[in-house]
């Protein structure tokens, strides 16, 4: 797995971050509270020196884990942040597509429609599935927040280049260049804050993080930061192989996200 | 790690996705999962494997085997990492390949050797779009080479004909290599192949790696410090991205277009978070000003008083057209969009040939000379000088419509 330049890296997300703020105004992150958005909140105090300086949503549909939801409250305090929880019902025979697909979105777009966000900070990497590789730092979605993947606005030299409708909104990536690995160089250098559902328990760790129905964790023997850049370095799996609802079908991802999911 | 970026270029159907593909499965990049996944999607179609399903994510691009959209795969070749961006060589999905092509330092153009395809008007028009931006270093990958007998005449053939090309639109033909290679057989991907005995170069991941090491030439240079707009820090802090030069703390600075004669004073550098007494090229920074200007700053170049860059209402460029253009057009320069009140087209050039030809109109998919009349002043160097400010995006009726640098 390849390591990027951290400074670089980290220089073009600030830029993208600021971006973000300064061309589009009201805006929102969500955040999982997993591994890519916490970083990605670190970023964001780097970019604004006052802190934070839009809403972070979390759309929590009652099942994550005891562990994400003290983290969610205990880092929230701590960075002073503006938590907005969306909560979508969840039923018990929901999983998979129904559930990431449907269900977390219907209440990400209540959400959206309430507070007119014309950005939504999404801290998806291209390395973590094919299909989210295909993506630009900036990407459109309309009202009903599909992607129109076959027909995808031009992106050059970082630049967004076209038109926000009405009702659309911009989908930012600003970690889209980030590998794996260099979220935990990263996390290692700046001492970010980490869910310990990360690190192995009994023999056990989570190496991406869902929610309680649809995530699995891995064997590993990983107990601290450094332990998991030492395991991703030989490692043969994907790393979202944990998570139930990309592998139901072929394309689930495409599907997910082109209705919207995140 | 440094990491270099390489596109391909080349014509739909000649092998540019299973090329990287193979790469990356032949330089370890890719996990066995990753693999796995690619040969079952390969055997639910009823086909061989194949490499390019690696990249090709979409159903629509792994049912219609063709690439849609740009996208990137990483490898690592004797401890060095490469970027690969792979692009669509569809005629219609041209903006996507600028889309992809516009971040890369080196490009891989693919040409296949089969008796029906060989060099086609697409290589010929990525090969001017990369020069248009920049791309100084080209390895042609003379691709299926196996379907045509590994035949030394055939590979050759290209080489002359692509060499004129090269020629005509002003790259410099010694800076070009050319790899005879089957992506799908993997002959001279990473080591030499028996049945290409003629050809004496190196294999491809090593033309590669050799192209990367010749040094990048970083300029120091002037102060360039292009504003993104202002963040709160204790106050109004100024925004942006040092494009060449270094800014430090003490010195007095301009912002150019701005008033005459107004400097400020850099009280405070923060970047990274932290304060620092300068930051140089690449740097993200927010900046204390003594007595910023209110008002919008975005688009606004920073620098030093005593050389600052000029600002212009008419720019003189190169444009490449990709679509009709007609009614209002705009120009997404410095991070800005600038009406354009006027195009004038001094010549054609045809990206096929590399011809000059005269026509009053631009046409979608050649390039003009244009002289364009904004309806503000911008800050602008020329695209040799500094890459950043010497380019810009042209929308008509505000869709994306080609890509200019500024002469």
């Amino acid at each position: 797995m390849i390591e990027h330049d951290l400074k670089a890296l980290e220089e073009k997300s600030v830029y993208i971050l600021r971006e973000a703020k300064i061309k589009f105004g009201n805006i929102a992150a969500l955040w999982s509270m997993g591994k890519d958005s916490t970083t990605m909140l670190a970023l964001a105090r780097k970019a604004f020196p006052d802190g934070v300086p839009f809403p972070v949503i979390h759309i929590d549909n009652g099942i994550d884990f005891p562990e994400t939801y003290k983290f969610r409250e205990d880092l929230a305090r701590k960075w002073g942040l503006d938590l907005i929880v969306a909560r979508s019902a969840i039923k018990p025979e929901m999983s998979g597509f129904s559930c990431c697909g449907a269900n977390k979105t219907v209440a990400l777009k209540r959400l959206m429609k309430e507070r007119g966000f014309k950005a939504l900070i999404v801290s998806i990497r291209r390395d973590e599935h094919g299909i989210r590789a295909k993506e630009r730092y900036y990407s459109l979605r309309d009202k009903e927040f599909r992607w129109d993947y076959k027909n995808q606005p031009a992106e050059l030299w970082n630049d967004y280049t076209s038109k926000l409708g009405a009702t659309d909104h911009l989908r930012v990536h600003p970690l889209l260049d980030w590998n794996e690995i260099d979220i935990w160089n990263y996390i290692k250098r700046n001492k970010v804050p980490m869910n310990p559902l990360y690190f192995s328990h009994n023999g056990w760790r989570y190496r991406s993080l869902g929610c309680t129905h649809c995530t699995v964790p891995l064997k590993s023997g990983a107990r601290s930061v450094d332990g998991i850049i030492r395991e991703l370095s030989t490692t043969e799996t994907e790393e979202r192989s944990g998570r139930s609802q990309d592998k139901e079908k072929e394309y689930v991802m495409q599907k997910l996200r082109a209705l919207g999911y995140m | 790690m440094k990491v270099q970026v390489v596109t391909l270029l080349g014509h739909k159907d000649h092998g540019k996705s299973t090329l990287i593909g193979s790469m990356m499965i032949r330089t370890g990049a890719v996990t066995k999962e990753r693999i796995r996944e690619a040969q079952k999607i390969s055997s639910n179609l009823g086909r061989q494997f194949e490499p390019g399903y690696i990249l090709d994510s979409f159903a629509e691009e792994r049912e219609g085997e063709m690439t849609i959209d740009t996208t990137r795969g990483n490898l690592v070749w004797k401890r060095k990492a490469f970027e690969l961006i792979d692009v669509p060589g569809h005629e219609e999905l041209i903006k996507n390949m600028i889309s992809g092509a516009s971040y890369a330092n080196i490009a891989l153009l693919v040409v296949s050797a089969k008796e029906e395809e060989g060099i086609e008007p697409m290589t010929k028009r990525h090969l001017f779009i990369a020069r248009m931006l920049g791309i100084d270093k080209v390895v042609v990958a003379v691709n299926k080479i196996d379907l045509n007998g590994y035949d030394k005449a055939r590979f050759n053939n290209i080489k002359i004909e692509l060499s004129t090309f090269i020629k005509r639109i002003g790259f410099d033909v010694g800076s070009f290599e050319f790899v005879p290679i089957s992506a799908y057989n993997g002959d001279n991907l990473t080591a030499r192949s028996k049945k290409t005995w003629w050809y004496t170069g190196s294999p491809l991941m090593d033309v590669i790696y050799r192209m990367s090491r010749e040094g990048d030439a970083r300029r120091g240079g002037a102060l360039r410090l292009m504003v993104q707009g202002t963040v709160d820090g204790k106050g109004r802090l100024v925004a942006g991205r040092v494009l060449s030069g270094t800014v430090r703390r003490g010195s007095s600075v301009v912002m150019v277009p701005g008033g005459k004669g107004s400097a400020y004073r850099v009280r405070e550098i923060l970047s990274n978070g932290r304060a620092v007494a300068s930051a140089g090229t690449g740097a993200s920074v927010a900046l204390r000003l003594a007595g910023a200007p209110n008002g919008e700053l975005r688009g606004r170049v920073i620098s030093e008083a005593k050389n600052p860059p000029k600002a212009e209402r008419r720019i003189r460029a190169l444009v490449f057209v990709t679509d009709k253009l007609g009614g209002r057009l705009n120009v997404g320069i410095n991070g800005l969009n600038v009406r354009c009140k006027s195009m004038k087209i001094l010549g054609n050039i045809d990206t096929t040939t590399g011809k000059a030809y005269s026509s009053r109109k631009a046409d979608a998919l050649n390039a003009v000379e244009a002289s364009l009349q904004l309806d503000q002043r911008v800050a602008i160097e020329s695209y040799a000088r500094l890459k950043e400010m010497g380019r810009f995006v042209l929308y008509s009726q505000d869709k994306f419509a080609g890509i200019g640098i500024v002469e």
